[in-house]
């Protein structure tokens, strides 16, 4: 009994981490229209940023403050070098700039960081576990992480759905050509969007960064989970999304614990199911 | 369409295949295990071209059916013998397809990026199913002790171990893979398959199932690829789910793109080019032992640039540019044989009850009406009425919410379109719908081969003549005959909507629907294309939207007024123009329209 609520705190939390990562893949591809593969590397990337920042303010969290402006920023850059180019062009040509940044990313990580594994401590006011029930402890920083993850998410939602910016990304992501005629810079939006998903997908990096550390190819089983979000909660939409990871997030922790050969299989089983019975994903348009 | 190489390509792969073969005969063991590898993984990335050149479809999970391949060596082979040569090929081939096959039914019901990631998927799947449990010894991977080799009667003839026999096994695996592939381009259900590439709407819409032979071309790919991972598993010995991983599917998109996709030849130059620049980028002798470290960067950096300077891939490099053929612009009037065709009765056209709802919305309500053979019926109505959704729904294009549709006595309601298209009911749609890089020939081929279209007709030559004297009477009807040669794309607006019609009636259909046929043309185009019309009712029926007045109240037997989805009057051209309640709903406030104007 305890063994299946653990579980079920293993599988929000995880889900909830994946959402940050989804969430932002999602947007760049129901708004930009552009298959981002190097979204991983960004994921890879808060990792290892977690890790050296770490080392620099002793706190993830502090770590945390100056990670995300920073991953903008780096979000800002590669819209402008790479991404703009990508608009309008067919799937194909996407994909593979994008493959090729991975390689650029992965290579990147083996120069600054080495090809060895590094922990990150999670802060020491939160190193602890609290006990849930009689013989039931949990790891604090997990559940401060499933906070730090849900406020998060709310935040998106309010900022989607209440502010003027919002609007004008709802807008963008319905019609983009009208969103044009009306008067607004499309590329400031793109641009915009676009480094919003990076921070998204390095703030996700950096908060796993304490449980899972940070190694080569940490991007890689984030991505394809993505996709598989993105896949089975629609394109271009958030509430998909935070629905398609908790689903993965559980389906993944449970099939860890009752068929542990078959629980990677068991997802991607779980999304043709999906596509066979609505195409578009749960909440994509028709 | 694919092309004969031009010579200077021939020339190229020419010396590239003498190269290839002198290889072993001069070099050692290092150099000539190498271009095996290289010649297996150009075997491997042409079996992609196929999906994503040919057919269109971005496979991002093609490293799974190589990785079949590979492991069904490993499966056949006995724990301290060798398996037999063509045991252990033929089980990569079938293991390879086998995967594909299923995968295909799948993936090939979905289209774009959603093609892109259920494929990805499930080649991320059969990675963890081969990683994650013991089938054949998990994630270490396994050995095949003994390579395949063939013997007759203890004399060994054929042994993968030797590793001379062995290289030219894979050369000559890869040029038969190419002439196999080549001649399956070139037939007709290769055609089928760049005609899908190009518009696959419109391919539905002329009859074609084009889900079958997707799910063919993935079949075939996947078994090619079976056959080079089976190669694969004789080089060292040994298998690993790393060869399902997405980064070798990904590896080999880039090799296909890199090369020249939809070519053949480019993803095989594509697959010696990758092949050489990492060979290159990793010898610290060349570039110094800095860039040789992270040879993994500049292969990076060298596919950006490649992506965003050259669109074509290397094989635009060897082709020659072709001198533009500017046809002669004056097509020949329509109908000028209008007694040499007997008359001939066509089918009617009848639905029941019609009604569509999209999201409670009603956009089609309860529409009771019969088109008679033989007649132009115009279907007219203020924007937004439901003309383009009523089409829709007798093509097939879209399902009814209820009500029936019927073609003579046979009912077709909730047929796919393809299977509707073949009952007799072909259709153009609102904006020109061609397959511009197609000369107009080979469009009106395209809709001609539909007639017996049967997925496993490779060859084209048993139906030649009846399908070309199809086309030449489609041409001269619709007046096309001089410009057979023309490539589509680069005709006149009223040249492709001839085009179109002229597909139609290639296709054998009896029940044209043509949506605005007239829409965007200067008035010397549309006085053509109402004569084309008149005089094809004497072998057709025909049902159009239009919204050009004049022309609809010249051409149509019949007119149907539809407002706000449901069905105001139908009547001739006359009562029409005489009926109070049509006047108020539309002609009147179009009157009304521009008199204000």
């Amino acid at each position: 009994m305890s063994l299946i609520f653990i579980q079920l705190l293993n599988g929000l939390q995880s889900g909830l981490l994946i959402f940050l990562a989804a969430s932002g893949l999602t947007l760049v591809f129901g708004i930009l229209g552009v298959i981002n593969l190097s979204h991983g590397s960004f994921y890879m990337l808060g990792a290892y940023l977690a890790l050296t920042l770490t080392g620099i303010f002793g706190d993830v969290f502090l770590a945390l403050a100056f990670g995300i402006p920073l991953a903008f920023l780096c979000g800002f850059l590669i819209e402008f070098l790479f991404i703009r180019h990508l608009y309008n062009r067919d799937h194909l040509q996407q994909v593979l700039l994008t493959f090729a940044l991975i390689l650029i990313f992965n290579e990147f990580q083996q120069v600054v960081w080495g090809s060895y594994p590094h922990a990150i401590p999670a802060p020491s006011y939160l190193a602890d576990s609290v006990r849930l029930t009689e013989g039931l402890s949990y790891p604090v920083y997990r559940l401060a992480l499933m906070a730090i993850c849900l406020a998060l998410a709310l935040a998106m939602g309010l900022v989607i759905q209440k502010t003027r910016v919002g609007r004008l990304i709802r807008a963008a992501e319905s019609n983009r050509e009208m969103v044009e005629v009306l008067g607004f810079d499309s590329r400031m939006i793109f641009r915009l969007v676009f480094a919003a998903g990076t921070a998204l997908a390095v703030t996700a990096g950096m908060l796993a960064a304490p449980i899972e550390s940070a190694y080569p190819g940490v991007g890689d089983r984030v991505l394809i989970l993505s996709f598989v979000i993105v896949v089975i909660g629609g394109i271009g939409s958030i509430r998909g999304a935070f629905i398609g990871s908790l689903l993965i997030g559980l389906a993944d922790a449970f099939g860890k614990v009752f068929m542990p050969q078959f629980s990677s299989v068991m997802i991607y089983a779980l999304m043709a199911l999906v596509l066979v019975m609505r195409p578009t994903g749960l909440f994509g348009r028709t | 369409m694919l092309t004969r190489p031009n010579p200077s390509v021939v020339i190229f792969f020419l010396i590239l295949l003498a190269v290839l073969v002198a290889l072993p005969l001069v070099a050692g063991t290092y150099p000539v295990k190498l271009m095996t590898r290289v010649i297996i993984l150009a075997t491997f990335v042409l079996s992609l071209d196929l999906l994503i050149g040919i057919t269109g479809l971005v496979s991002f999970g093609h490293g799974a059916f190589f990785g079949c391949g590979a492991y069904a060596v490993y499966f056949v082979s006995p724990e301290s013998e060798a398996a037999n040569v063509f045991v252990a090929l033929g089980a990569g081939v079938a293991l390879g397809g086998a995967a594909a096959f299923v995968v295909g039914a799948f993936a090939t019901l979905t289209r774009g990026f959603y093609f892109i990631m259920v494929t990805l998927a499930a080649g991320q799947m059969m990675f963890s199913l081969f990683h994650d449990t013991d089938i054949a010894k998990g994630s270490d991977g396994a050995f095949v002790n003994v390579k395949p080799e063939l013997t007759f009667y203890g004399a060994s003839l054929l042994d993968f171990s030797d590793w001379r026999q062995f290289y030219y096994v894979c050369l000559l695996a890869l040029v038969a893979a190419y002439f196999v592939l080549f001649g399956l381009v070139r037939s007709p259900f290769g055609r089928v398959l760049q005609g899908i590439r190009a518009n696959e709407v419109r391919m539905s819409a002329l009859g074609y199932d084009t889900y079958r032979y997707k799910l063919a071309a993935f079949t075939v790919a996947g078994m090619l690829a079976g056959l080079a991972g089976a190669l694969f598993a004789s080089i060292d010995g040994f298998v690993t789910p790393e060869l399902f991983n997405w980064h070798q599917s990904g590896l080999a998109i880039m090799m296909v793109v890199l090369g020249g996709a939809g070519t053949l030849y480019g993803p095989i130059i594509g697959a010696f080019a990758y092949a050489m620049l990492e060979e290159v980028l990793k010898s610290a002798s060349i570039v110094g032992p800095l860039i040789a470290d992270h040879w993994r960067l500049g292969t990076g950096l060298t596919l950006v640039v490649a992506v965003l300077m050259s669109p074509e891939g290397l094989a635009g490099f060897l082709s020659w540019k072709r001198p533009r053929v500017i046809g002669d612009p004056s097509g020949a009037p329509p109908g000028q044989n209008i007694s040499s065709r007997p008359l001939r009765l066509a089918k009617a056209l009848l639905t029941s009850g019609l009604s569509k709802n999209f999201d409670g919305l009603r956009a089609i309500s309860d529409i009771s009406t019969v088109f008679e053979a033989n007649k132009v019926h115009a279907i007219i109505g203020p924007n937004g009425a439901g003309k383009t959704t009523f089409i829709n729904l007798l093509s097939g294009a879209i399902k009814a919410t209820a009500g029936q549709v019927l073609i003579d006595d046979q009912d077709v309601t909730g047929w796919p379109a393809h299977r509707i298209a073949r009952a007799g009911l072909g259709r153009s749609f609102q904006l020109t719908n061609i397959f511009p890089r197609f000369s107009v020939r080979e469009n009106c081929a395209l809709a001609a081969q539909t007639h017996k279209a049967s997925l496993w007709r490779l060859r084209d030559r048993p139906y030649q003549a009846p399908e070309a004297r199809a086309i030449d009477r489609a041409l001269s009807v619709a007046g096309l005959t001089e410009r057979g040669s023309s490539v589509a794309g680069r005709m006149s607006n009223g040249e492709q909507r001839q085009l179109e019609i002229a597909m139609l009636i290639a296709s054998g259909a009896d029940l044209l629907v043509l949506d605005e046929p007239l829409a965007g043309m200067g008035p010397e185009e549309t006085q053509r294309v109402v004569s084309l019309l008149r005089d094809l009712v004497r072998d057709h029926t025909i049902i159009l939207i239009e919204h050009d007045m004049d022309a609809v109240f010249a051409v149509a037997d019949t007119l149907t007024v539809l407002v706000q989805g449901k069905l105001l009057a139908q009547g001739s051209p006359d009562e029409i123009r005489a009926d109070r309640a049509v006047l108020e709903a539309y002609l009147g406030r179009q009157a009304e329209v521009g008199a204000v104007a």
